[in-house]
């Protein structure tokens, strides 16, 4: 009986003119998308490939040279690409590729796209995430909108109801065949993208789990949307009025509610201006040890100590070299100045979060973008596990350099490192969080994506047989 | 027949509860628009105005300080941070070069969301590396704003396509056609009339609720008329674009549910899939060179100066004779720091031009290509009267890069001169007043809006009369 | 007066209406039977200048449709097969917009008259016509016709679907029209109420008029046995 209005609500789907209009286009956007992004992928990868090899070199070939000198002239880390990012692109246009590590400072990751970008770019991007996000689901109203209200208006429901056919098989079979059309067009993509994906050499750790949890997430999203879909044809009189109200449903969940999440999120936990967030850190490192001022309160106090400890009564006396030694301190103190600012800005990034998770109880929109960003390894977590990452390699960085000097050399001499000397720095390798980390962080997403399922299933499921 | 069409469409719309709901959408949705973009505007303003305050403070303690030197008194303070030595003044205490929003800035987020309003240059360090990437969360960013230019380039469509989608087919199905057609008047005239009275009843709204909106954030009406008005007609403008394409559908359509499709695909495409493909074919074309790269050649090239540093010097006082004095005296190293940082700048200034004359192109090409979307004409005008375009950051950027050269350009002289610095230098001290850019003119953008609109009416009309003529406009 | 003079309507090779020729004088009515597709509508809409004709011409009151057609709409009504109004307006508004638009104003005591003589009860003048019944939408269309002084009046099936009460009430008032010298022309399936008001009877099959009589010139079992002719399956599916 489901097998007979899955075919029937299928073979009208399929011969209206409209469908067949609108998947071609689909097709063509999801392939131009695709070799778009595939494109943009394989250069930016062979951008980093490179430029972590120039840097890895300018770095070892500096010659001879104070390792103080190094630690300003510094290295750069680089992020690599996710494969996932071939489907989601998330925050990565707004946040920067490369970080740049020197002693004293943290630097923010520099040079976003977007701000090497017209503002047309604020408009959207042909991306297969757009496609997923925003226009499948306006195809699945246009296939799903006038599912009852069809019947309603031809008379063909009475006849219908007249066969004993019953509520539930029927609501069954018209909740398939919505979702079929929109099912084949997500599974072709995501084969399609998994099929480059493993076929690619260079592509870091692709798996074919991560892809599959991507397709889960987006299933669901489209399941959430049927039964909104289907509820409102339920209820509407007319297909007029269910297509109407389905596209305000969209325009409010896809557009308007990421869009007030945002101004809430910031106007309730604002970020502050870079320059006030430099103006801070100034303020909070002159409070303390400076490895460049010998003069300063903080460095007769650490000289004091060092003194006492090794129980010598001057500096030049110590089996180090004191200046290296107090560069380190300053080093140290100021990366916890660092550490104390990011954490505070981190917790703000987590209290916008939290705004953001609140609002995804009125939008299955949200839930899904940041799953789909999450899981793509794209969101703005991994982007901050990146920073965390390449600031602890600064520090260590720095512990080397200042350990360097320290060592080798005596107080009042001015230390050259040997040309070798530089290659001994471990290298910079960014291992991104495993899988299942990424999942765990994620369930709470994960979980009002099946509330938003079950709740809307069960509504759909109660009005129907009621109806 | 135009005074009844008036009063009985007037009547009908009013009964429908349709004019009440949408008055009541669009007043929230622009008074929320409204009131958080004034919200962005006012943090802006008070952004600078406190690191404006903090200049001014430690203004009045240096001025003091030079005071009382000058008086003779004996200062009770590091030798080195003396505020009589102008490298002091240059490096710490720099001015703000600020950009305060327009009146308008409320109107469209545009790029404010991810540049710095403020930047305080100092005499040295490296100016051209200047970071204008303002702090946000990036989610933000991928989000954007709720801005009045958002309702009014994505929403106000959406409003017009569920408002009228199907003003004409209705007709045809209800049946009412048939006995508007055996009337003895034009029912293309009549359609036409109807379709620009919603326009009209549209329009009046939203004039209205717009400027409930600019009142309650309290616009000067007097000094800023020009931009208001330009805002609103570019809104008539794109208002009446929608409306031509509602009836353009229903002529050439004429069925209710596939006009809504139909209308919701062109929605689709102008307002999603032109700027995407536009903003793509930018950066295909217009490719930003890697900054990967320049970060490289940069580093090496600072690498290089470095190394030479004393000949460089050298070389800097034979370029410029005026600073060498004629006292025997000893360079100190910010003599040679700024000599070889004025090499590195003029070596670097290529490259990090290149990446201005990219973004030029691109936005060149945009402003050619902006014509392809009546949603990017409108997003563009927006962000130029609220002063927020890609143009206006670039402007201000170049600004900034002048002035911070002017900053030292002051104090370079005073260095090598030995010269110290004083209250009467103070009140030489140069300032920064950012000038906004012009732009492309408003008045022609809008005509083309309009131009486009005749042209789907000409359509329209053609495609009505071919109809008629076989006969499939009423049956 | 409505004449039509070998009136004729293709569509490719369909051969809609094939050279009609009639007459409607004042005072007649002329009700045209047919199965389906015989041709009805499309010489009611060729008429209304709806469609073109391929060859041949109509006149209205004189007048070319073809090349008159805004000028033959202002002495002729014509009342659809479901006619619908604007719901939201009252019967009276309904009325006062369609002459309004036309370029005829009228007070609303003209109006309201107009309405009583349509014969709709006083009642439902200030109703919205959203509740109407067809009869009740009906009459205001024949008010229509009276505040216009319409000489020709044009119905499509304009019985069907109405219960026999207000069919009789309906005759009744197209007799009162014959009266004041209108020229009716209307198509239906209901042989037993054109025998009864009607004064020419013609009957169409595949596009061609096929019998054209008087209504006194035959019984009602004489033109049911006609009727039925013309729909003699076999022809009918071709």
């Amino acid at each position: 009986m489901i097998f007979h209005v899955v075919k029937k609500e299928l073979q009208e789907t399929l011969r209206d003119g409209r469908f067949k209009i609108s998947t071609a286009i689909v097709f063509v956007l999801l392939t131009v998308s695709l070799v778009l992004t595939f494109n943009q992928y394989q250069y930016n990868n062979a951008q980093y490939i490179e430029a972590q090899k120039n840097e890895r070199s300018l770095w070892e070939e500096q010659g001879e040279k104070n390792p103080h000198s190094a630690a300003h002239y510094g290295n750069y880390v680089f992020k690599p690409k996710s494969p996932l990012s071939l489907i989601d692109q998330g925050v990565e246009k707004y946040t920067g590729i490369s970080i740049f590590l020197e002693a004293h400072n943290r630097n923010e990751a520099q040079f976003s796209n977007a701000s090497d970008q017209t503002a047309l770019s604020r408009f959207g991007e042909l991306t297969p995430s757009f496609i997923l996000l925003y226009i499948l689901p306006l195809i699945l109203i246009l296939i799903g909108y006038d599912a009852y209200t069809k019947e309603l208006e031809k008379g063909t429901f009475a006849i219908l109801k007249s066969q004993g056919i019953s509520n539930t098989k029927l609501l069954f079979g018209k909740w398939l065949s919505v979702l079929i059309p929109i099912v084949t067009i997500t599974t072709l993509l995501f084969l399609f993208g998994g099929l480059i994906l493993s076929n690619t050499s260079d592509i870091g750790v692709f798996n074919w789990e991560a892809l599959g949890v991507l397709y889960i997430v987006y299933l669901i999203y489209y399941l959430i949307l049927t039964n909104i879909v289907l509820f409102i044809s339920l209820i509407a009189k007319k297909s007029g009025v269910a297509l109407v109200s389905s596209l305000v449903f969209w325009v409010l969940a896809c557009f308007i509610t990421p869009k007030i999440a945002s101004n809430i999120a910031d106007s309730k936990y604002p970020y502050p201006t870079n320059q006030e967030f430099s103006k801070r850190v100034a303020e909070d490192r002159k409070k303390g040890l400076d490895g460049h001022n010998p003069w300063s309160e903080e460095a007769k106090k650490l000289e004091e100590e060092v003194l006492r400890k090794y129980n010598v009564d001057s500096v030049h006396k110590l089996p180090f070299n004191y200046s290296a030694y107090r560069m380190q301190k300053g080093e140290e103190y100021q990366a916890k100045v660092y550490a104390k600012h990011y954490s505070w800005l981190d917790e703000q990034a987590q209290k916008q979060e939290k705004v953001y998770k609140s609002t995804s109880m009125i939008s299955p929109f949200l839930p899904t973008r940041f799953l789909s960003m999450a899981i793509s390894r794209t969101d703005y977590q991994s982007h901050r596990d990146f920073s965390e990452k390449a600031e602890t390699y600064r520090v260590k960085t720095q512990e080397f350099l200042n350990g360097l000097t320290e060592k080798n050399s005596r107080y009042g001499e001015r230390y050259v490192a040997s040309a070798n000397a530089w290659k001994k720095l471990p290298k910079f390798e960014y291992k991104p969080p495993p899988f299942s980390q990424i999942l765990n962080s994620n369930t709470p997403m994960m979980l009002i994506l099946i509330v938003w399922f079950a709740v809307t299933g069960a509504v759909l499921f109660f009005i129907n047989k009621n109806h | 027949m135009f005074s009844y069409n008036f009063k009985y469409e007037l009547k009908s719309l009013l009964r429908s509860k349709w004019l009440i709901l949408l008055t009541i959408i669009l007043l929230t949705l622009v008074l929320f628009a409204g009131y958080s973009g004034k919200k962005k505007v006012n943090k802006r303003v008070f952004d600078i105005e406190k690191a404006n305050n903090t200049v001014k403070e430690q203004d009045i303690t240096v001025l003091k300080v030079l005071d009382s030197i000058e008086k003779g008194f004996v200062i009770n303070q590091n030798l080195r941070s003396l505020p009589t030595n102008p490298m002091n003044i240059g490096y710490s205490y720099p001015r703000v070069a600020a950009m305060y929003p327009l009146e308008t800035a409320f109107i469209s987020t545009g790029q404010s969301d991810l540049f710095t309003h403020y930047v305080q240059p100092k005499a040295y360090g490296d100016s051209f590396f200047f970071n204008h990437a303002e702090f946000s969360s990036p989610i933000q960013l991928l989000f954007g704003s709720f801005d009045l230019a958002f309702v009014i380039i994505y929403i106000l469509p959406l409003i017009i396509i569920a408002f009228s989608y199907h003003i004409f087919s209705l007709e045809k199905e209800n049946g009412s056609l048939k006995l508007m057609a055996s009337q003895p008047i034009s029912i293309y005239k009549w359609i036409l009339q109807k379709t620009m009275l919603r326009f009209f009843v549209l329009s009046v709204i939203v004039v209205l609720v717009l400027t409930i909106a600019f009142i309650i954030n309290n616009y000067n009406f007097v000094e800023n008329l020009a931009e208001y008005l330009y805002f609103l007609l570019l809104t008539l403008t794109y208002i009446l674009f929608w409306f031509t394409v509602v009836l353009l559908i229903n002529i050439k359509v004429n069925n209710s549910a596939k006009n809504a499709v139909s209308l919701l695909a062109i929605w689709v495409f102008i307002i999603l899939i032109i700027p995407a493909i536009i903003a793509q074919a930018a950066n295909t074309f217009y490719p930003i060179p890697s900054r990967t790269k320049m970060i490289t050649d940069v580093r090496a090239l600072k690498d290089d100066v470095s190394k030479k540093q004393d000949k460089i010097l050298d070389n800097f006082l034979r370029d410029h004779p005026e600073y060498a004095s004629n006292k025997k005296q000893n360079y100190s190293f910010w003599h040679k720091y700024l000599a070889s940082q004025d090499l590195v700048e003029d070596e670097v200034k290529p490259l990090i031009k290149s990446y201005e004359t990219q973004l030029l192109k691109q936005q060149q090409w945009v402003k050619l290509w902006q014509y392809s979307s009546p949603a990017i004409i409108l997003q563009q005008s927006f962000n130029d009267i609220a002063g927020t375009s890609t143009t206006h950051y670039q402007e201000y950027r170049t600004q900034v890069a002048k002035f911070s050269a002017k900053w030292r350009d002051f104090f370079v002289p005073l260095l090598y001169n030995n010269e110290k610095f004083s209250t009467k230098l103070y009140k030489q001290l140069p300032t920064f007043e950012y000038k906004k850019p012009k732009y492309t003119s408003l008045l022609f953008k809008a005509s083309i809006v309009l131009i486009m609109s005749m042209f789907f009416l000409l359509i329209t009309r053609i495609l009505f009369y071919n109809k008629s003529k076989k006969g499939t406009i009423i049956n | 007066m409505i004449i039509t003079r070998d009136l004729t309507k293709k569509y490719g090779d369909f051969t809609a209406l094939n050279k009609l020729n009639l007459k409607v004088n004042e005072g007649e009515i002329f009700c045209l039977l047919g199965a389906n597709g015989a041709g009805k509508s499309t010489t009611i809409n060729l008429l209304l200048n709806f469609i073109t004709p391929s060859s041949g011409k109509a006149f209205i009151n004189g007048l070319n449709v073809t090349d008159n057609a805004r000028e033959t709409k202002a002495f002729l009504t014509y009342i659809p097969e479901n006619l619908m109004l604007y719901p939201t307006l009252t019967a009276i508004e309904n009325l006062d917009y369609f002459l309004g638009i036309g370029g005829k104003n009228f007070s609303r005591k003209e109006l309201e008259f107009f309405l009583h003589e349509a014969g709709l009860q006083q009642e439902a003048f200030h109703k919205r016509v959203q509740f109407f019944s067809k009869g009740m939408r009906q009459k205001v269309g024949i008010a229509l016709a009276i505040a216009k002084d319409a000489n020709v009046l044009l119905l499509d099936e304009p019985t069907s679907g109405l219960d026999p009460k207000s069919s009789n009430e309906f005759g009744e008032l197209l007799l009162k029209m014959k009266k004041n010298g209108v020229a009716i022309l209307m198509t239906t399936h209901d042989i037993f109420r054109a025998k009864e008001i009607g004064t020419h009877i013609g009957i169409m099959k595949q596009g061609q008029l096929k019998y054209n009589f008087s209504c006194n010139d035959k019984s009602l079992q004489e033109i049911e046995n006609l009727y039925l002719e013309t729909m003699s399956l076999k022809d009918n599916l071709l």
